[in-house]
């Protein structure tokens, strides 16, 4: 089975029910294959997905490089939305599944960048 | 007729409305981007995005037909934060260095982030999506620039029907727009005519910059004469004067006198002699015949697009050169052999007809409009200054003696004023246009007319081309219909040179309010009951050179055309 299909099943899984977690290094490696295994798909016409699907690999890397912060978070979320204003149904699909993974790992996203 | 809510007002509209225009008819304006009416509704950028009541996306307002109880919100909170994000988005892959630009102030991307007050962090010049130069010797393309809007592309496919530019999505993720990989404009078929440039957000084309190499001119001692057009002169002053009621046409010329040309002409005798040299062609067909066409060729752009593109008319070419052409070969052959003449047009497509072959030192360098704002700008010149002394000697003495009396901005119809004074002794009869193709009230697409007129014994039939889509449209019908027309008087801009790609840029292009003043403006002049393009050139036949077709005229005012090649991918 394809990582893309895993990573499809456990967004089936969280929709049903929002009690299944990852841990915090299969996250980043799971969401990043995911997003990759959508580049074939993205036909390149509009700009939130053409440009938003890189800026997301590219905010998620900051989070592994221990970089991220507030801002990242909060441009990551804007990215994830603005997928919702996308063309067709290549971008809103991934906005919505990105949308879920936002929704069930606010704790693997918000811990490594909340300052006290 | 359906009912829709826009922001809390109820309107009824018309069914088949987008949600854009149904929100324009009660003055709410939705940002776009990458939107030209009826040309380029393909909702890439996704700027015009709005809230529909029941949909669980947003929608684009440009393409999405209103629906009857359709509850639309075009500025809420989320509204305005997707179209905050896909302009970050576009914005962080855009170089910038907005003061060193060729949009030079009038770009729509930079005011389009401004009013959405954009934030992002690798602001500064960055690399940009793609570091290509296409280079082209009218066209350039910075594709550091490019936001992917594909509205060039849209111009080059309908108005122009060149087919240079396209949108390559091979790669979805990096997509490009540009001409055929690895070629430069001009081998992939670019007639230069800088619509692509016109209808360009951003700075990523531009028309290929000469002023560098003018200011280097004006700082040699060599003297240096510049010949402007009469619609080049009309925009500048427009330009200076910021459309006050009256435009004052001196102005352009004292200001460009001001730069340091040693002398500032215009090409309206030029002009007047590429009539008299068209109407001994138009004679000598209807003594000899008229089973071809006379198509004029006193747009580069059109020349080119025939030799590119329908070869097997080029027989129908008139080979009169174009004004700017024949006067400077006038000027350095016969008037002042040692000086150095730079055209100021609103043209973009003259800058690769003077790198032609044929027509090789002709002039030295052309001028587009925004390039002498631009040189203005560099010489921090009085803009509210006025009228300095512009005598201009002996060139002026054999060139512009012009009448006082303008023809008409349609060439034909100046061609058939002298062919109807020279037979018929009296002045044209205004003529009747059918529009046979386009829409005169939304030329932005060109248009085609026809009309007839009876001169002497002869039942003429002319038309009038604008645009290269209706072009290509003209050719085919000549093909078809096995038509022939005495004269067609043809231009690869939509309206001609007053829209010319070398003028400034105008955010809406598809309204033409601005050109429809300027053409208004350039008519003020006209007095077809008195002009007669002898008058302005006597001075000139009777000292320098023969008649009208002459040998001497031949070799001055005359050229020729060959088929051309383009590679397309």
């Amino acid at each position: 089975m394809k990582e893309s299909q895993v990573v499809n099943e456990l967004f089936e899984k969280w929709i049903e029910d929002a009690k299944t977690k990852l841990n915090e290094d299969n996250f980043f490696l799971k969401i990043n294959e995911y997003l990759e295994s959508t580049h074939p798909e993205i036909c390149g016409k509009c700009a939130p997905c053409r440009d938003g699907v890189p800026r997301l690999e590219a905010l998620l890397k900051e989070y592994k490089e221990g970089n991220a912060t507030l801002k990242t978070l909060k441009e990551i979320e804007d990215i994830v939305n603005n997928l919702r204003s996308s063309r067709c149904s290549v971008g809103l699909d991934i906005g919505k599944n990105m949308e879920v993974v936002l929704e069930n790992n606010y704790h693997l996203l918000y811990n490594p960048v909340k300052k006290y | 007729m359906a009912k829709i809510t826009i922001n809390g007002n109820t309107i009824k509209v018309k069914k088949g409305t987008s949600i854009l225009n149904a929100a324009k008819s009660i003055g709410i304006d939705i940002p776009t981007l990458c939107y030209i009416a009826e040309m380029n509704e393909v909702g890439f950028c996704r700027i015009c995005v709005v809230e529909v009541e029941g949909e669980q996306d947003l929608v684009s307002a440009c393409n999405t037909e209103i629906t009857n109880k359709m509850v639309v919100y075009t500025d809420s909170e989320k509204v305005k934060e997707a179209r905050r994000a896909s302009l970050r988005l576009l914005a962080q892959k855009h170089r910038f260095d907005c003061w060193n630009c060729p949009k030079d102030g009038m770009c729509e991307f930079y005011d389009i982030l401004k009013e959405h007050d954009i934030v992002f962090e690798e602001f500064g010049p960055g690399k940009g999506r793609y570091d290509d130069f296409i280079d082209g010797t009218a066209i350039n393309q910075d594709q550091t620039k490019c936001i992917l809007c594909k509205r060039c592309v849209a111009v080059c496919n309908d108005v122009v029907a060149a087919r240079v530019l396209k949108f390559r999505d091979d790669d979805g993720l990096n997509p490009i727009v540009s001409p055929t990989p690895e070629l430069s404009f001009d081998e992939t078929g670019c007639i230069g005519c800088g619509q692509c440039v016109k209808a360009c957000p951003t700075g990523t084309l531009f028309v290929k910059d000469h002023v560098t190499d003018v200011e280097d001119m004006l700082l040699d001692p060599v003297p240096v004469v510049a010949q402007m057009s009469e619609e080049a002169a009309m925009i500048i002053a427009e330009e200076l004067q910021q459309f006050s009621e009256n435009v004052n046409v001196r102005e352009a010329y004292s200001t460009i006198k001001q730069m340091g040309f040693s002398d500032v002409l215009d090409v309206n005798t030029a002009k007047d002699m590429v009539v008299l040299e068209d109407v001994s062609a138009l004679k000598h067909r209807l003594e000899n015949g008229r089973d071809l066409s006379l198509i004029s060729s006193h747009c580069p752009a059109a020349v080119r697009f025939t030799e590119l593109y329908h070869d097997n008319h080029l027989n129908e070419l008139s080979t009169t050169k174009t004004a700017h052409m024949a006067q400077a070969k006038l000027i350095k052959d016969v008037l002042d052999h040692k000086a150095k003449v730079v055209s100021i047009l609103s043209c973009s497509a003259a800058k690769m007809e003077m790198t032609r072959e044929e027509l090789e030192g002709h002039v030295d360098a052309v001028l587009t409009v925004n390039e002498v704002m631009k040189m203005i700008k560099h010489r921090y010149l009085d803009k509210e200054r006025h009228e300095v002394d512009i005598d201009n000697g002996k060139l002026q003495a054999a060139l512009s003696v012009a009448s006082q009396y303008q023809g008409s901005i349609l060439q034909v119809e100046n061609v058939l004023q002298k062919l109807s004074l020279d037979i018929d002794n009296k002045p044209l009869e205004p003529l009747n246009y059918t529009v046979i193709a386009g829409d005169e009230s939304k030329a932005s697409k060109g248009v085609i007319k026809e009309a007839k007129v009876k001169i002497g014994d002869h039942k003429l039939k002319v038309a009038v081309v604008r645009g290269g889509a209706q072009i290509k449209a003209f050719y085919k019908m000549l093909e078809v219909s096995n038509k022939t027309y005495d004269y067609v008087d043809m231009m690869a801009c939509p309206e001609g040179c007053t829209n010319g790609g070398g003028t400034p840029f105008e955010h809406d292009i598809t309204t033409h309010e601005v050109i429809k003043k300027r053409i208004e403006m350039l008519c003020q002049h006209t007095d077809m009951a008195q002009y007669d393009p002898s008058v302005s050139t006597r001075v000139l036949y009777e000292k320098h050179l023969d008649h009208p077709s002459s040998d001497d005229v031949m070799t001055l005012l005359h050229t020729s055309f060959s088929p051309k090649e383009s590679t397309k991918e």
